[in-house]
């Protein structure tokens, strides 16, 4: 049975073109994960991901090994040496979830002119030398004023919950959702809170400005983990719930299905699915293997509307994200997109 | 005319002026609109921030080089256990209390054990200690957000007449609070401590076990605190925390407590806690953005402690 997943892996990756010498297989190959921060679900789920799918592959002889590692304290200089590290234990590729986009280009560097592969995704690095599974965070903001166009076509009043100041995703989104209000020209962004993608916080800080703001609330944009701390603090209020835009998580998702059964309530849940790593493994593997891969890739939306919520719901871990793991085609596909 | 003179001498003053300040700000700005239920909102979330700064104060208040670090990692781990021990089942919030209020203890046991057998420096002892609670609570809970009993949920957001009814009994700790710290011997033994260990040791005061206390007492509030929130915002999660670390110390110093220890107030720690909530809730009003609103808070910060000890501490 694993000799014709196998086979079909090899014939696969010939079938789209690469290069032929993809059969010069990456069995010896050794991948190291070096992760920034572990301490939300979203990062347990990503960290989860990899060792189910890196599991498997390693077993069955895709690759010699696929190590985590997490640094303690989400620092730069932590991180670096980290990556030192690697390239002297003789990893043959990085994949990277990086906590700033500039402080780790030296050691990336120091990685590439040791020929360590390095992939970097979701928190990504500009080391030209460095490859870049990037998620178009413009696009998912903007994604969510469209949805709310299509769904509230008087327009209205939106409250925006931001994620942690200084942060590029949280710029980038609120750009996509500042661009999208621009572009539908019926909405106004009435009131604006930092929440960190926290539930707690966006819910003390929703609490905070709700009783200055007018009644006709009709939406709430996020950047997901806000969404339910929204809901509570617009309920405490004894305010009408707003469509609030949702970002995946269990409990959002939990008690989106709740109103959904009570009241018919209808939203939309978009984020980017933590398996995202299991991408950059197959990315990885597939640079290694020889494969042509362009420098900029783009990672998918996970996003979840009305009538698939239940089963996303169930495939959804108690405390979790919504996730996908992606297989080699799914790589090879985003490849070939990019391309 | 001299009692009103002697009330601006107090060093928790400023902490409640600048609540009020901010807060008629916000409701001028809105013109009325929404004031009380702000004040409302200011009650809840000031209410948690005092239970962790009450202990954090009694900490502070030891000397120069005691704060405890561990404040986060200690609510994250006691929210995330007895929310995942009571499961949502009502029968089980008295033992969900216990669970909290005990892992609480055993931090704090843990943290004093590190700074008097091992001789570590508090800051240092609590810091690393801090990691290895927190992954504590991520290796048991692994980001799981159980929901909270249901009473025990209505409970953390009842109101009595317009008035949270976890403010009114986070009141009533504060009371108890300022009865330990002035009218027992405790409470003058870790002023007498923070003025002058040696002075204290000296004349008689228990140093080592009122040390011990206070660090147990700290992280017990703190394990209750992590148990009331992750109630009252519907679950408990692994980084509710975090904001609580830099807010328990600056609730404490805002209130007029001295940094360098031996000298402590708990009046100010109400005014600190409803002001930092009240000043981010006027900033985010006025729509300033993210940076404009940090640097004013910084400022602002600033301006309330410089204020508070401008005038000569009196114990």
């Amino acid at each position: 049975m694993k000799t014709i997943t196998t086979l079909g892996m090899v014939t696969a990756v010939a079938l789209s073109g690469m290069t032929v010498s993809a059969i010069a297989d990456t069995s010896d190959k050794r991948i190291a994960l070096s992760n920034n921060y572990a301490g939300n679900s979203w990062r347990q789920a990503m960290l989860g991901s990899w060792e189910k799918v890196t599991g498997e592959a390693v077993e069955n002889g895709t690759v010699a090994a696929a190590d985590a590692f997490t640094t303690a304290e989400n620092q730069v200089t932590e991180q670096a040496a980290q990556i030192q590290n690697l390239i002297l234990q003789g990893y043959d590729a990085i994949v990277v979830n990086a906590a700033s986009p500039e402080g780790l280009n030296g050691a990336v560097k120091e990685a590439c002119d040791a020929g360590v592969v390095v992939v970097s995704f979701d928190g990504i690095v500009t080391e030209p030398c460095a490859w870049r599974i990037a998620v178009d965070f413009k696009q998912m903001g903007k994604d969510e004023v469209l949805y709310l166009s299509d769904k509230l076509s008087e327009g209205g009043n939106l409250l925006e919950i931001r994620g942690l100041a200084g942060v590029f995703v949280d710029d980038e989104i609120s750009a996509g959702i500042h661009e999208g209000v621009a572009e539908t020209g019926k909405f106004e962004i009435v009131g604006s809170v930092h929440g960190n993608w926290a539930q707690d916080v966006s819910q003390k800080a929703v609490a905070g400005i709700l009783p200055s703001l007018p009644d006709d609330i009709v939406g709430v944009v996020t950047q997901g983990g806000d969404g339910y701390g929204a809901a509570q603090a617009f309920k405490a209020a004894g305010r009408d719930i707003p469509v609030i835009v949702m970002g995946n998580r269990h409990d959002e998702l939990s008690w989106w299905k709740e109103q959904k059964d009570a009241s018919g309530y209808e939203t939309m849940s978009v984020s980017i699915a933590p398996g995202v790593s299991t991408l950059a493994f197959w990315v990885a593997q597939q640079i290694l293997d020889g494969a042509d891969v362009p420098k900029d890739l783009t990672v998918p939306f996970l996003r979840i509307d009305q009538d698939n919520l239940e089963d996303n719901l169930a495939n959804t871990e108690e405390g979790g994200v919504a996730n996908v793991e992606y297989t080699l085609e799914d790589a090879q596909a985003v490849i070939s997109g990019a391309s | 005319m001299t009692g009103v003179l002697h009330i601006f001498r107090q060093p928790w003053i400023w902490a409640w002026i600048g609540a009020v300040a901010v807060w008629l700000a916000t409701a001028t700005f809105t013109q009325g609109r929404g004031a009380t239920e702000v004040l409302s909102a200011a009650m809840t979330f000031g209410a948690f921030f005092v239970i962790v700064a009450l202990g954090q104060m009694f900490v502070i208040t030891l000397g120069p080089g005691n704060v405890d670090l561990s404040i986060p990692a200690c609510m994250t781990l006691a929210g995330t256990v007895a929310m995942k021990t009571m499961d949502g089942s009502a029968g089980m919030i008295p033992v969900g209390l216990l669970i909290a209020l005990a892992i609480g203890a055993g931090v704090g046991a843990i943290n004093y054990a590190l700074i008097r057998m091992l001789r570590i420096p508090p800051i240092i002892a609590t810091l690393s200690s801090s990691f290895i609670f927190q992954s504590a609570a991520i290796w048991w809970n692994r980001g799981l957000r159980v929901k909270p009993p249901e009473p025990l949920g209505d409970f953390t957001t009842a109101k009595i007449a317009g008035v949270p009814l976890i403010a009114l009994l986070v009141m009533i700790l504060a009371v108890a609070g300022h009865v330990l710290l002035t009218r027992t011997m405790y409470g003058r033994g870790v002023v007498a401590i923070g003025q002058n260990i040696r002075a204290a040791h000296l004349a008689g005061v228990k140093v080592e076990r009122i040390r011990a206390a206070t660090y147990i007492m700290c992280a017990t509030l703190a394990g209750l605190c992590g148990y009331l929130l992750s109630a009252f915002s519907g679950g408990a999660a692994l980084n509710m925390g975090e904001e609580y670390l830099l807010s328990s110390i600056a609730v404490v110093v805002i209130g007029g407590t001295s940094v360098a220890g031996g000298f402590a107030n708990v009046p100010g720690l109400w005014g600190a806690a409803l002001f930092l909530f009240l000043l981010v809730t006027m900033l985010n009003t006025f729509g300033a953005g993210a940076g404009v609103r940090l640097v004013l808070t910084g400022l602002i910060i600033i301006g309330v402690i410089v204020a508070a000890s401008g005038g000569k501490r009196r114990t």
